[in-house]
C-alpha cells in the first residue's frame, strides 16, 4: 500500500471526522507561528521606526554627539567646530513637550538654528506659504513654532493659530508660522513634532545656555572614523560620538531585554502548539488503534505507519503555519501601535506608524511551525507504530500501549529532579563564576524541575484518584465511581492534561509569588523612604520612568514652604545617563533636607557616615543592581560623565532601591546642581505641619501653583500606589505568559476529554440504555474534568511555589527581597484550575449527553 | 401489557427514506417469552428499541402497562427503561471499569442507592445465573458466556416489567448459547417476560411465542396459528 493512498483514503476520512481535534492541533500551530511572526516583525519595526526617525531627523549629519538627558554646555559646540574634518555642526534641542490643544498629546519638539540648520536637515512648507524659500525664517520670533501637516490636520490647526504648550514655566502660548510638508525631519515620530527656535526652546524647557545634541557632517573626502576619533578627543569624556547607525544599535541594545521578553513569548506560544500536536496526535493514535491494527495486518510496515502519521502532521503543519503567517502579519499591524507606546513610555519615544516585513519572516515563520509540529508529533508516532496487528482482532476494550511505562516515566522523572536539584546547588554554592551563577542557568533548573515534576503526573494521578476512590467517591454515587474509574483506566493519556494544568498553575503562582513577593518589598522599601505627606509632581507618577514630563524649575520648593501647612518642602531631580554603556538612573534629592524625615535602606555601608559624606560632597550612594553590575563596593570610586566632564565620585554605601532594575545612582541635589547646570526637578516632597488636613494642604498647593502649569499633587499614599501599580506594567510578560499557559491548559482538557468521549461512545450507549440520565452523563465527565484540573492544580501551585523562589532569586533584584507565599492566590490558582477544568469540559460534556443510544450501541 | 399500536419507523438519509417498520400492530401479555425472528434488516431490532424506549416510533403509539413511550421527554423514557426494563445485546455489554458485581447493580446505583446496599442483592442475582464465584471480577476477565450472565442479572436487578434480548448468543458458540437459553427459560417459568431478536430458529423455539418480520412488516405470529408452547 502506498503512502499517497492511505492519505488519500484514510486520513482525510479522520480529519473529515474528527474535526474538533485537528481544528485545535491547527489551531494551537496557527498561534504559535502567529505569535513568531508578528512578535519578530513588530521587534524589526519598532526598531526600524527609530532608524527611520534617526535618519529623518539627522539629515546629511554622518556623526552626532550626544550626552545627559539633562542636555550639556553649548560651549561644546564650538569644540566640534574647530575639529578638523567637519563641515556644519549644528546644535540641537531635542524634548517632549505636551500639547494643550483639545485632547492633551504629547509630541516632540526640535529646537534649531535658524541660521545653520538647513545645511544638515531640509524642511519645506505647505502651500500657502511656498513661496518664502527659507521656511525657518519664520521662528525669528521667541514664541513662534512649525508644525507638521500631519498634525495640522488632525487637531485642526491653521496657520497663526495659537496653540499652548506645556513648558517648564508653565503653559506657555507659541503662534503656529508654517505648516510642514511630511519630509524629513516632519516625518519623525509619525508627525507629532513641533520645530522652535533654539534659543526658544531652551527658554521654555530649561535649558538655557544647554543643549541636546550636536549634528555633523563632514568635509568631502573626510574619514568617519578619523573624524569621528579626533572629535572625540576634542571633547571632555561621558559623550557619546555616533553614526545614525551606531544609534539604532544603542537603543536595540537598551530594548534587547524588553525585545528577549517578547521572544520568550512567542517561544512559549509554539512550545503550547506543540503540546497540542502532540495530544492530538497521541489521541487520534489511541483512537485510531484498531486501524492501525488492520491496516499492520494487512501488510502495513512499521515505517509506513510512522510515515503516514507524519504526513498528516506535515500536511496539518504546513495549513497551520501559512495560515500563522497571516495571522501574524495582520496581527502585528494591529498590536505595533500599543507595543510602540509601551517602547515610548520605558525607553524612548518613537511613534511606530507601519509594520516592516521581510521575506525572512514568513520562511523562519513556517520553518518553525513545520518543525515543531514534526517534533511534537514523533513520540506518539513512535508509540503508534509499535501496535501489534493483533490489536485489530483482540476487543480489549482498553489498553495502553506499553512505551511509556509507569517506571521509565518515574526513573526519567527522578532523573530530572535530581538534575535540577544539582543545577540549583551548582548555582548556590559555585561561588562567582559568572556563567554559573546567572539567572538562565538558574532558569535551566527550574524548568528541568517542572520537566521531572511533568513525567510523574501519571503515578501523582494515581495517587490522586486512589485518594478520591477512598474518601469521596461513593459519596457522590454513580457519578463520583464512574469518573473516578474512567480517569483510571487511561492514566497516561490523561496525565497529559493534568500536566497541561499543572504548568499552567504553576506558571502562574511561580509569577504571582515572585511578584507579590517584590511588591510587598517595594511597599516595605516605599514605606522607609518616602515619608513625605504629599508629592508634587510634574508628571503623572505610574508614567514613571521616560515619561513626558515637563519639569519644574528647581526653585519652587520656596513657594510651595509659602503655601499655608506646608511644613517643609524639597526637591527630587531624576535623570537616565549612560554609565559604562548601560543606561542607569540619577537620582538627586537634598540630603540635608531630605535626610531629616527619610532614611535610605542601608545593605552596605554605615549610615551614620552618610550625612556627613553626602551632602554637596563629590560622594553617591548606588543600588544593588548597580552594585553588582558594576561591581563596586563602599569605599570604592566610580568616575561619572557629566556634561562639565567626568567626576570621580567615592561610594559611601549600597542601598536598596527599587526605582530602576538597572541600577541608580543617588547624590546630594546640590552636588548634581554643580556639575550638571540643572536647575529642574520633577518632584517635590511635601510635608504638613502636624494637625494640618493632608488634603486642604494638598488643594491650597494646587489652586497656588497649578494655575499655569500641569501638576500633580498626590497625597503619598496615592503617590505610593501609582508607584506601585507602574510597577505592576513591568509585570506585563508574567501575565501574559501565565494566561498563555492557562488557555492552553484549557485547550488540553478539551480535547483530552473529548477523545475520551469518543472513545466510549458504546459503554454511553449501554449506560443510557440502562437508564442514565443525560445530566448524569454530563455529570461524570464534568466531575472528571474537575478532578483533573483539581490534580493539576495541586501539583501546580507546589510546583508554582518551589520554582517562584528560584525565580525571584535569580531575578536578584535586592537582598531585601524576601519570598512571600502569595496564599490568596493559591487559593485562587486552585478555584481557577478547577474552573477552568470544569469549562473545559462543557463541551465535551454535552457531546457526551447528546450520544445517540441507539447509534451508539451499533458501534462496535 | 405491552401494547404497539400502528407504530412505524421511517429513518432519512438525505432525500430518500427507510421505512425500517410500518404499521406493526402487536400486544405482549405479562409472562409471555416472545421471540421476533426475521432476515437481516427487517427491523427486528428496530421494533426491539421501540419496545424498550431507546429509540422513538415516527408514527402509532407504543405502552407498557398503560403508560405512553411515545411523544414524551428524553428524560422520563430514560427513567423508564431504567426502572421498568432490563437489556441484554449482542456485545460490549459491560463497563469494562467495573467489577461484575458493580455491572450488575449499575441501574440501582444510577439511582442513586449506594453500593454497600446493593452489594448482597447483585451477588444473589450473580449466583442465579451461575456466577457466585465471580463477582469481583473485571470484564475482561470473564468469558463471552459469563458476560452475557452477568448482563442478564444486570437487566433482571430492577424488577422489570419486560427483559429484552437483541441476539444475546450472537457471539457464542452453540453449547454456551444453549445455557442463555435455558437460563432465559427458567427466568419466563418464574414469570418474567421477555422478548428477544434472534436469527435461529432453534433459539426462537425457546420462546412461548414467535413473531416474524419481513421488510419492516409483521409477516407472520404463531400465537394465531395457535402453536405457543
Ligand atoms: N440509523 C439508521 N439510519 C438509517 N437506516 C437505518 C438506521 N438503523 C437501521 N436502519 C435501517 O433500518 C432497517 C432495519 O434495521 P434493523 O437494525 O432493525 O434490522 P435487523 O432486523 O435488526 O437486522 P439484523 O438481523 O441484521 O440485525 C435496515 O434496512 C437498516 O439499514
Ligand atoms: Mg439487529
Amino acid at each position: 500500500m502506498n503512502l499517497t493512498n492511505l492519505l488519500r483514503q484514510v486520513s482525510l476520512r479522520h480529519i473529515k471526522y474528527q474535526k474538533a481535534q485537528t481544528l485545535l492541533a491547527l489551531a494551537g500551530i496557527s498561534l504559535g507561528v502567529a505569535a513568531i511572526v508578528s512578535i519578530a516583525i513588530v521587534n524589526k519595526s519598532v526598531l526600524r521606526s527609530f532608524e527611520e526617525s534617526f535618519q529623518n531627523a539627522t539629515g546629511r549629519a554622518a556623526l552626532q554627539v550626544t550626552g545627559a538627558q539633562s542636555g550639556f554646555p553649548e560651549e561644546i559646540l564650538d569644540k566640534v567646530r574647530s575639529v578638523a574634518g567637519v563641515e556644519y555642526a549644528v546644535p540641537v534641542v531635542e524634548t517632549d513637550g505636551l500639547l494643550a490643544a483639545g485632547k492633551e498629546r504629547s509630541i516632540m519638539i526640535l529646537g534649531v538654528d535658524v541660521l545653520t540648520d538647513g545645511q544638515i536637515r531640509s524642511y519645506s512648507l505647505a502651500q500657502e506659504n511656498a513661496d518664502i524659500p527659507d521656511p525657518l525664517l519664520f521662528l525669528a520670533r521667541p514664541d513662534s513654532i512649525l508644525i507638521t501637516r500631519a498634525m495640522a490636520e488632525r487637531e485642526g490647526i491653521v496657520i497663526d493659530q495659537k496653540i499652548r504648550v506645556e513648558t517648564v514655566l508653565g503653559t506657555r502660548t507659541f503662534r503656529v508660522r508654517g505648516i510642514l510638508n511630511p519630509e524629513g525631519p516632519a516625518k519623525v515620530m509619525g508627525g507629532n513634532l513641533a520645530v522652535m527656535d533654539i534659543y526658544a526652546a531652551q527658554m521654555a524647557f530649561g535649558k538655557e545656555g544647554r543643549i541636546d545634541r550636536v549634528d555633523i557632517s563632514l568635509m568631502k573626502g573626510e574619514e568617519l572614523e578619523a573624524v569621528r576619533g579626533r572629535i572625540r578627543a576634542a571633547i571632555p569624556q561621558g559623550y557619546t560620538v555616533e553614526t545614525p547607525a551606531g544609534r539604532t544599535r544603542q537603543i536595540e541594545g537598551m530594548l534587547s531585554k524588553f525585545q528577549t521578553g517578547l521572544n520568550l513569548i512567542s517561544i512559549f506560544a509554539i512550545v503550547v502548539g506543540m503540546y497540542l500536536i502532540y495530544n492530538a496526535v497521541s489521541i487520534s493514535i489511541v483512537q485510531r488503534r484498531k486501524e492501525i491494527g488492520i491496516l499492520r495486518a494487512l501488510g502495513v510496515t512499521r515505517g509506513e505507519i510512522m510515515r503516514l502519521f507524519l504526513a498528516e502532521t506535515l500536511v496539518i503543519s504546513i495549513v497551520a503555519s501559512l495560515l500563522g503567517v497571516a495571522i501574524g502579519i495582520l496581527f502585528a499591524g494591529s498590536i505595533v501601535g500599543v507595543l510602540g507606546k509601551i517602547v515610548s513610555i520605558w525607553y524612548a519615544r518613537t511613534a511606530v506608524t507601519g509594520i516592516s516585513v521581510s521575506w525572512l519572516h514568513p520562511v523562519t515563520g513556517i520553518a518553525c511551525g513545520i518543525a515543531a509540529s514534526l517534533a511534537a508529533a514523533i513520540f506518539p508516532v513512535l508509540a503508534g507504530s509499535r501496535i501489534s496487528p493483533i490489536s485489530a482482532i483482540r476487543s480489549a476494550p482498553w489498553s495502553e500501549e506499553g512505551f511509556f511505562t509507569g517506571k521509565r516515566l518515574n526513573r526519567a522523572a527522578l532523573f530530572f529532579i535530581l538534575l535540577a536539584a544539582s543545577v540549583y546547588a551548582l548555582y548556590r554554592f559555585a561561588g562567582f563564576s559568572p556563567l554559573l551563577r546567572s539567572s538562565g542557568f538558574l532558569f535551566s533548573s527550574q524548568i528541568f524541575f517542572l520537566l521531572g515534576l511533568s513525567l510523574v503526573t501519571p503515578a501523582f494521578l494515581r495517587g490522586f484518584l486512589t485518594l478520591f476512590h477512598r474518601l469521596l467517591a461513593y459519596r457522590l454515587g454513580s457519578t463520583g465511581m464512574l469518573a473516578g474509574l474512567n480517569l483510571g483506566k487511561n492514566i497516561n493519556r490523561n496525565a497529559v492534561a493534568v500536566a497541561a494544568i499543572f504548568f499552567g498553575i504553576s506558571v502562574f503562582v511561580n509569577s504571582a509569588g515572585f511578584v507579590y513577593s517584590i511588591k510587598s518589598s517595594v511597599t516595605i522599601w516605599l514605606d522607609a523612604v518616602v515619608r513625605a505627606d504629599i508629592i508634587v509632581s510634574d508628571g503623572h507618577p505610574s508614567s514613571s520612568t521616560n515619561a513626558q514630563t515637563i519639569p519644574m524649575p528647581v526653585d519652587i520648593w520656596r513657594d510651595i514652604e509659602k503655601v499655608p501647612g506646608v511644613r517643609s518642602a524639597d526637591p527630587w531631580r531624576k535623570l537616565y545617563m549612560d554609565y559604562k554603556g548601560k543606561r542607569v538612573l540619577l537620582s538627586s534629592v537634598d540630603m540635608v533636607r531630605r535626610g531629616e524625615y527619610s532614611h535610605f535602606m542601608v545593605v552596605q555601608g554605615r549610615e551614620q557616615e552618610l550625612r556627613r559624606l553626602l551632602p554637596n560632597k563629590d560622594n553617591v550612594v548606588v543600588s544593588e543592581p548597580f552594585a553588582e553590575q558594576f561591581g563596586v563596593k563602599p569605599g570604592d570610586f566610580i568616575t561619572i560623565p557629566t556634561p562639565s566632564g567626568p567626576v570621580r565620585c567615592g561610594v559611601v554605601a549600597v542601598v536598596v532601591d527599587y526605582l530602576y532594575d538597572s541600577g541608580t545612582i543617588c547624590m546630594d541635589i546640590n552636588t548634581f546642581q554643580r556639575h550638571w547646570g540643572d536647575r529642574l526637578a520633577d518632584h517635590f516632597s511635601v510635608r504638613v505641619k502636624p494637625g494640618e488636613d493632608i488634603s486642604r494642604v494638598k488643594d491650597a498647593i494646587q489652586r497656588q501653583l497649578g494655575t499655569d502649569r500641569k501638576l500633580y499633587v498626590l497625597p503619598v499614599r496615592e503617590f505610593k500606589e501609582e508607584i506601585r501599580k507602574a510597577m505592576d506594567q513591568t509585570f506585563v510578560f508574567n501575565y501574559a505568559l501565565s494566561i498563555i499557559t492557562m488557555t492552553i491548559a484549557g485547550f488540553g482538557i478539551i480535547i483530552t476529554l473529548l477523545a475520551s468521549v469518543l472513545e466510549r461512545t458504546r459503554e454511553i450507549g449501554i449506560l443510557r440504555s440502562i437508564g442514565m440520565l443525560r445530566w448524569q452523563v454530563s455529570a461524570v465527565v464534568l466531575l472528571e474534568s474537575l478532578l483533573m484540573g483539581t490534580a493539576g492544580g495541586i501539583l501546580g501551585c507546589v510546583a508554582g511555589i518551589l520554582t517562584g523562589r528560584l525565580t525571584l532569586e535569580g531575578a536578584r533584584y535586592s537582598s531585601a527581597v524576601e519570598y512571600f507565599i502569595p496564599a490568596g492566590t493559591i487559593v485562587w490558582a486552585l478555584f481557577m484550575a478547577a474552573g477552568l477544568a470544569a469549562v473545559a469540559g462543557i463541551y465535551p460534556a454535552h457531546r457526551a449527553a447528546k450520544t445517540n443510544v441507539v447509534e451508539a450501541l451499533t458501534y462496535e | 401489557m405491552i401494547e404497539i399500536k400502528n407504530a412505524g419507523k421511517t429513518y432519512r438519509q438525505g432525500t430518500s427514506e427507510i421505512h425500517a417498520l410500518r404499521n406493526v400492530s402487536l400486544g405482549i401479555d405479562r409472562g409471555e417469552f416472545l421471540s421476533i425472528m426475521g432476515p437481516s434488516g427487517s427491523g427486528k431490532s428496530t421494533l426491539l428499541n421501540l419496545i424498550g424506549g431507546l429509540d422513538q416510533p415516527t408514527s402509532g403509539e407504543i405502552f407498557i402497562d398503560g403508560r405512553a413511550l411515545h411523544g414524551i421527554s428524553d428524560d422520563e423514557l430514560t427513567l423508564i427503561r431504567r426502572r421498568r426494563i432490563g437489556f441484554i445485546f449482542q456485545f460490549f455489554n459491560l463497563l469494562p471499569i467495573l467489577t461484575a458485581a458493580e455491572n450488575v447493580a449499575l441501574p440501582l446505583l444510577l439511582d442513586g442507592t449506594p453500593f454497600s446496599r446493593l452489594k448482597s442483592k447483585a451477588v444473589t442475582l450473580l449466583e442465579q445465573v451461575g456466577l457466585g464465584a465471580r463477582t469481583e471480577h473485571r470484564p475482561e476477565q470473564l468469558s463471552g458466556g459469563e458476560m452475557q450472565r452477568v448482563a442478564i442479572a444486570r437487566a433482571l436487578i430492577t424488577d422489570p416489567a419486560v427483559l429484552l434480548a437483541d441476539e444475546p448468543t450472537g457471539n457464542l458458540d452453540s453449547h454456551t448459547s444453549e445455557d442463555i437459553f435455558i437460563l432465559l427459560a427458567n427466568l419466563n417459568k418464574k414469570g418474567q417476560t421477555i422478548v428477544m431478536v434472534t436469527h435461529d430458529p432453534k433459539a426462537a423455539a425457546y420462546g412461548t411465542r414467535i413473531i416474524t418480520l419481513k421488510d419492516g412488516v409483521l409477516s407472520g405470529d404463531s400465537s394465531h396459528a395457535m402453536e405457543g408452547r
